[in-house]
């Protein structure tokens, strides 16, 4: 025997199948033929010799189907010829087919959706070239630190950024404010990203005197500058600062965020040390050399740690990055989102197990009415084997179906999903359905075809021919596949309840969330950027006098009932720090002055923005004079004077000569999000009145304020109102984000929003098909006792003894199935504290209430079966068959 | 006419291999030839014969054409090949030899052992 030739036959009879059969059955024709010639020479009749011929011969067709094993063809001809049966078969029973597709669709699509997500986020290298060797330091680091370590590292280059930089462009039609990125010379370069037009900064570029360049991001130079080339080399304004554009991004190329339009280089100036060693501590990414490990990377990052702590101009305190390590950037620009992703994840695995619990549940209903088809095709020589094959290639049919369906929910859910999602989502650009969800469908398709039709389909070729032709299909299989049933449809109701249980969780935190105080009344108030240029405010009386004719000018307007200034809006996303001197906790020297959250204001600020004066005064027209003072909040006056009051006692702006009276205490506001007042790392909340002296880190007045107006009006005509007053002061001063500190709040709450959201979609879901489930189980189980019940009623049983009996059924599985869940989502819940906020992962009052709630669902489930068990009828159920 | 003998396990492959040397078949001349050669001795399940002749021809012991038979009837016939030739020599001699240990086993007596 040679493998040519079992090849070769495989091949022709593969591609010749059609012809290969009409052979096939030639030859045995030919066969029968001559057998009845040679019969009827002995002096049979035709018929008779005919029939003879065919005894003698034995099963045809199992003889045809051992000629196609023998042959090697099978498992393509099967394949096909299962799939046209299983098509056939499906296209008999629509009701079947229309309910597990559609299940299954769900399914599929949830996780199709929420994979695409973790592909695109976590899973997919950045797009950037080389993305392997890309690296990020973790810990941030001042200019003059970065520079020490650019010029030190040997396992890696390094390059700098700092976000959240803002740049009015003026001179281009109305002054905006636009989004960009200050970044070492060689970031761009070292990412492998190519400007599109022009080119991206040489090395030396981020020096001081040396930087008057800017590079420009597709859109901008699209919607700005009409897409114009000759923009490359001609000088545009930026916060009165004029620099050449030398290079325009690719509209794929993002970096930090999607929302970066501008990128500037870093102004490294050494001679500025309060700028250069505390200016502005930065994120640092790196690419591997070659030959470089991460692990040597790690290692040299640690001594250089060690010895950049000692360059800077003052003592640094000795846990300053102390746990600097080197991850790959994609882990590093993710780490926020992963534990959320994973959580979502979990849910729709979940919600696929229960389809596939349900659909495996209805198949096996299905199976148990097909028994006598399947006894009948093993009476005809099928075996077991060829059975399952047959009854799972129904399944993975069925499975991909849905999986089609499942596809267009998820390009559906998928759109939902990204508008759902807060936008500052890392990546969430890069998401899309494309080959590899594709891949992901198809695989999961399958495998979840093969996951719910196993067991049926072995239950079900079990079967035992005679027994089960005998029985008129009345089901001898039923007792054992019932069991299967049973745990089918407890575990559905476990899996429902902790996903419910899970919902019930999250939506009672996003309850204490939104309902917590956050110290301020955000009814009526409307607030806008004002972000005159940095240099505008270098002249510090003619900043202030500007914004003292905003704030009079604007409460002159109609409609307006008074506004206010700050410089870091509550819940408005931006922190405001500032290292501030404690009366009798000043910092010895070599210590370092503790981090305050700095709120610098305009005098009505208080009562505009509703926020509570606990003891003392507010700031009035007066503190603007020689006596310098200061406000703090409960949470800060309890840390510093815990048994006194606070009203009195000094403070002082680290570097300020005059220390400040405090002159009230207010309530404590939610200044950083709604679950923290401020970071971990701010050690106080103070505010000063908008004056000269009011200073933020960079010993700068600030020059961005937020204005917030009392107002009837919406966001559309109070911006219009805050336009005409500030382009009539100074035409080069936008006005930006201008929105309802409603809007503000919401917001702020949008990440535990969504989640929140989509866990209730999802456990909706598990709700509606763990329901389903329990009532096709018990459905099926009345259709099948009718009988016994006919007998029960006719000897004697009441209607609560039927409705008893199938009642239990019914309790047993809902109650078996609440416990199990309860018991799991205990364990589980743990897994979603990080995101629980006022709740624990135990509250009894969610338990409690879920049971409840699923108790009486599960028996609503239960309730119509068990109608139909009631209103059986003895005399025809006796007389079925 | 004597009892029928049922075929032993695995001996069909080489009968079939056997009916066919002596010159192209068709399907039931080889269930003939057989028959005839053993004097209807042994009983052949004819629903399994094809599956052997087809299993022969995938694995490249016997071929196929198709031709006419003796009263003008279109029919498959199989010949052997020359890898059929050697294996089915093999075969020959590996149950000749098979056959001559058992009946030494079974031929034994008492004082041979």
């Amino acid at each position: 025997m040679t493998g040519w030739s079992r090849m070769r036959s495989w091949v022709s009879s593969t591609l010749g199948r059609s012809s290969m059969e009409s052979e096939m059955d030639a030859e045995l024709r030919f066969h029968v033929e001559a057998c009845v010639d040679d019969l009827m020479k002995q002096g049979l009749s035709r018929e008779e010799a005919l029939r003879r011929a065919r005894l003698e011969f034995g099963g045809m067709e199992r003889a045809k189907e051992e000629c196609r094993e023998a042959r090697g063809v099978s498992f393509l001809d099967t394949f096909t010829q299962d799939l046209r049966y299983g098509a056939r078969t499906l296209r008999k029973s629509p009701g079947f087919t229309i309910v597990a597709v559609l299940t299954l669709a769900l399914g599929i699509g949830a996780n199709t959706a929420i994979f695409s997500l973790v592909d695109g986020i976590l899973l997919r290298p950045l797009p950037y070239a080389k993305p392997e060797q890309l690296v990020s330091v973790t810990g941030t680091y001042p200019k003059g630190a970065f520079v020490a370590m650019r010029k030190q590292m040997h396992t890696m280059d390094v390059a700098a950024y700092s976000e959240d930089h803002e740049f009015n462009l003026t001179g281009y039609g109305e002054a905006v404010r636009l989004p960009g990125a200050l970044v070492s010379a060689e970031l761009l370069s070292m990412l492998g990203a190519q400007a599109e037009l022009g080119r991206t900064f040489y090395p030396g570029e981020d020096l001081a005197g040396q930087d008057g360049y800017v590079v420009l991001s597709h859109a901008l130079w699209q919607q700005r500058f009409g897409a114009d080339p000759s923009i490359i080399g001609r000088a545009i304004e930026l916060e009165g600062v004029s620099r050449q554009v030398i290079g325009v991004m690719p509209a794929d190329f993002r970096f930090p965020s999607a929302k970066t339009q501008l990128w500037l280089p870093l102004h490294n100036d050494p001679r500025n040390t309060v700028a250069y060693w505390a200016g502005d501590f930065m994120p640092v990414i790196g690419r591997l050399r070659a030959q470089s490990k991460m692990g040597q990377a790690r290692a040299e990052i640690r001594i250089f740690q060690g010895e950049v702590s000692k360059m800077f101009p003052w003592p640094m305190p000795a846990n300053w990055n102390a746990d600097v390590s080197v991850v790959p950037l994609r882990s590093g620009m993710v780490a926020d989102v992963k534990g959320r992703l994973a959580m979502l994840l979990g849910a729709v695995a979940l919600v696929l197990l229960i389809a596939c619990a349900n659909v495996a549940n209805l198949t096996l209903s299905r199976a148990a009415t097909r028994e006598k088809e399947i006894a009948i095709r093993s009476a005809l020589g099928a075996v077991r084997r060829r059975i399952v094959t047959q009854l799972l290639t129904e399944s993975v049919l069925l499975a991909s179906l849905g999986g089609l369906l499942g596809l267009l929910f998820a390009k559906g859910g998928l759109w939902l999903l990204k508008s759902t999602l807060p936008a500052n989502m890392p990546r969430l650009m890069d998401v899309h359905l494309d080959w590899r969800v594709l891949m992901f469908t198809g695989v999961l398709a399958i495998l979840t075809g093969f996951f719910f039709g196993l067991a049926p389909a072995l239950q079900s070729s079990r079967v035992a021919p005679a027994e089960s032709l005998k029985s008129g299909g009345r089901g001898a299989a039923i007792s054992v596949s019932q069991r299967l049933r049973s745990t089918l449809v407890v575990a559905e109701v476990a899996f429902a309840v902790m996903l419910v249980l899970a919902a019930g969780l999250l939506i009672r935190s996003f309850w204490a969330i939104s309902h917590s105080n956050p110290g301020f009344k955000s009814v009526q108030v409307v607030t806008a950027r004002i972000t005159p240029n940095e240099s505008f405010c270098n002249d510090t009386a003619r900043c202030l006098a500007f914004y003292r004719d905003v704030l009079s000018r604007v409460e002159a307007s109609p409609g307006i009932n008074g506004a206010a200034l700050v410089n870091t809006l509550p819940l408005g996303g931006r922190v405001s720090k500032r290292s501030m001197d404690v009366e009798n906790h000043v910092a010895a020297p070599g210590e370092v002055a503790p981090l305050f959250w700095l709120d610098v204001v305009s005098p009505n600020y208080f009562h505009l923005m509703g926020i509570s004066l606990l003891a003392g005064r507010e700031f009035d027209h007066t503190d603007e004079g020689a006596n310098p003072v200061a406000i703090v909040t409960a949470a800060t006056a309890r840390r510093y004077w815990p048994s006194e009051s606070a009203v009195g006692k000094h403070m002082r702006l680290n570097g300020d000569k005059d220390w400040r009276t405090i002159v009230g205490v207010i309530a404590d506001v939610r200044a950083f999000d709604l679950q923290k007042n401020t970071p971990d790392w701010i050690e106080g909340t103070a505010y000063v009145p908008y004056t000269a002296t009011a200073t933020l880190e960079d010993r700068r007045t600030p020059a961005e304020m937020t204005i917030a107006v009392r107002t009837s009006l919406d966001e559309l005509q109070v911006g219009q109102t805050l336009q005409r007053v500030v382009s009539g002061l100074n035409q080069e001063v936008p006005v930006s984000e201008v929105r309802s500190m409603q809007a503000v709040v919401s917001e702020a709450v949008s990440t535990p929003a969504s989640t929140t959201s989509l866990f209730a979609v999802f456990a909706g879901l598990a709700l509606v098909l763990g329901l389903i489930g329990i009532y096709g189980v018990l459905a099926f189980l009345v259709s099948k006792r009718t009988r016994e019940i006919g007998i029960r009623v006719a000897l004697g049983a009441r209607q609560q003894d039927v409705l008893w009996l199938v009642l239990k059924e019914g309790a047993k599985f809902s109650l078996t199935g609440i416990a199990l869940g309860v018991a799991g989502a205990a364990v589980v819940a743990r897994l979603l504290s990080s995101e629980l906020y006022g709740v624990s992962p135990l509250d009894a009052l969610t338990y409690f209430s879920v049971t409840a709630v699923m108790l009486v669902v599960t028996l609503i489930a239960c309730y119509i079966p068990t109608r139909r068990a009631m209103r059986v009828d003895p005399l025809t159920a006796l007389r079925q068959d | 006419m004597e009892k029928q003998l049922d075929l032993l396990q695995g001996t069909l492959d080489m009968l079939i291999l056997k009916a066919v040397s002596l010159g192209p078949l068709h399907g039931y001349g080889v269930l003939l030839r057989i028959q005839q050669v053993s004097k209807d001795r042994l009983e052949i399940q004819q629903g399994s014969l094809y599956p052997a002749l087809y299993r022969l021809e995938h694995q490249g012991w016997i071929a196929s054409e198709w031709g006419e038979s003796e009263n003008n009837r279109k029919a498959k016939f199989y010949r052997l090949t020359a890898a059929g030739k050697r294996r089915l020599l093999t075969e020959a001699e590996k149950w000749n030899r098979m056959a001559e240990v058992i009946a030494g086993i079974l031929g034994a007596k008492r004082e041979e052992v």
